[in-house]
């Protein structure tokens, strides 16, 4: 039997909701407070960071990211992103999922791996929060491009180890 | 089920919650917190997950509320900041991990246990089915044949080209065909003859 589009629209969605968390607004101010506090507790690590990136010469580019932030722009719903990162994302998605999954590898191989992929976690956090920000579409074209980088280390890395040890 | 696109929000509510004002958001909440969790957890399967996903949306929600224009009805906004948070979920390492162990027998059974399995239903074959997909091919079905999503607006929000899209629902629909048509003959073949 064919199952057409708009059958398993109506089917799909004649499933039975999924009953929300009780007190959820309560657990919503909860994951507030940790967030506040939680950016409280960074500020001297950005300030530090701040400091550091001044003496190294990144002033500028602290200036140029502030004068973003200052420049004040609606939501995007859907923000573009170029063509060639997104295909260049998706290429190496892929490559990553052909890789076997990781045996036993060097204590150096899984710490780096595992920096790169809290790297990765970080920048996904901030892309899933960009559309909320000023000037979104350059904001998530440069965090897309990051991605692309981290994404590109990963599969090296993995690559290099899947080489040695299958 | 409530389609988050049929939600109706009074004018007042809007109004105030875009002010900031708690009592309008926690209602906000309240009328929202049962298609969005529902969403979530089609997305992302896993309950705790998406209810952490759903605090973390109105938690973004409560701290840009501001930023909200009107372009759209609250509920569309809302749920784009949520589709947003799950999609870039999928793509973490920690759920390339956990789909990982997924894959190992038992570890699909695991995500069934709470929600709309709770009561038996007409379409628990479908439900099952889905079960069987790979996350990602989940969420383009949902994406699209319940929440209405273009292939591009899909393609966008995973940052892959519209094609992907197509390509993922196209075999996702054969995918659930193959898996209601195993099940079907499964329950054909089991005799019902009490031992």
């Amino acid at each position: 039997m064919h199952t057409g589009m708009n059958e398993w629209s109506t089917r799909l969605a004649a499933l039975p909701d999924f009953a929300p968390p009780a007190q959820g607004w309560q657990a919503v101010l909860a994951a507030r407070r940790r967030r506040e506090a939680q950016a409280s507790a960074r500020w001297p690590l950005a300030l530090a960071a701040a400091t550091l990136a001044a003496a190294v010469g990144l002033g500028a580019w602290l200036q140029s990211a502030q004068r973003e932030l200052a420049a004040a722009a609606g939501p995007v719903m859907a923000l573009p992103v170029s063509e060639a990162i997104r295909a260049e994302n998706e290429r190496l998605e892929w490559l990553l999922a052909t890789l076997p999954e990781p045996r036993a590898m060097r204590g150096s191989t899984a710490f780096t791996l595992a920096e790169i992929e809290d790297r990765l976690a970080f920048v996904d956090d901030r892309l899933s929060r960009v559309m909320l920000e000023p000037n979104a579409p350059e904001r998530s074209e440069r965090l897309w491009r990051e991605r692309v980088g981290l994404m590109n280390s990963l599969v090296q890395v993995r690559y290099a180890d899947t080489a040695t040890t299958h | 089920m409530t389609r988050i696109s049929d939600i109706q929000l009074p004018a007042a509510v809007v109004a105030s919650a875009r002010a900031g004002d708690g009592a309008a958001l926690e209602a906000v909440y309240q009328a929202m917190a049962g298609p969005l969790y529902t969403l979530l957890r089609r997305l992302v399967r896993r309950p705790a997950i998406a209810e952490e996903l759903l605090q973390e949306t109105f938690v973004d929600v409560i701290e840009h509320v501001g930023a909200y224009e009107g372009r759209c009805p609250l509920p569309a906004w809302i749920r784009s900041i949520a589709v947003n948070r799950a999609l870039m979920y999928l793509r973490s390492p920690w759920h390339r991990s956990l789909e990982w162990l997924d894959q190992h027998p038992g570890g699909a059974d695991r995500l069934t246990g709470a929600g709309a399995g709770d009561a038996p239903h007409p379409d628990a074959a479908l439900e099952r089915a889905l079960m069987t997909l790979p996350a990602v091919s989940c969420a383009v079905v949902w994406l699209h044949d319940v929440e209405g999503y273009t292939h591009a607006e899909i393609g966008q929000a995973l940052g892959r080209t519209p094609s992907f899209s197509k390509t993922q629902l196209s075999r996702a629909h054969a995918r659930l065909r193959e898996a209601m048509g195993a099940q079907a003959t499964v329950a054909e073949g089991t005799p019902c003859t009490p031992a």
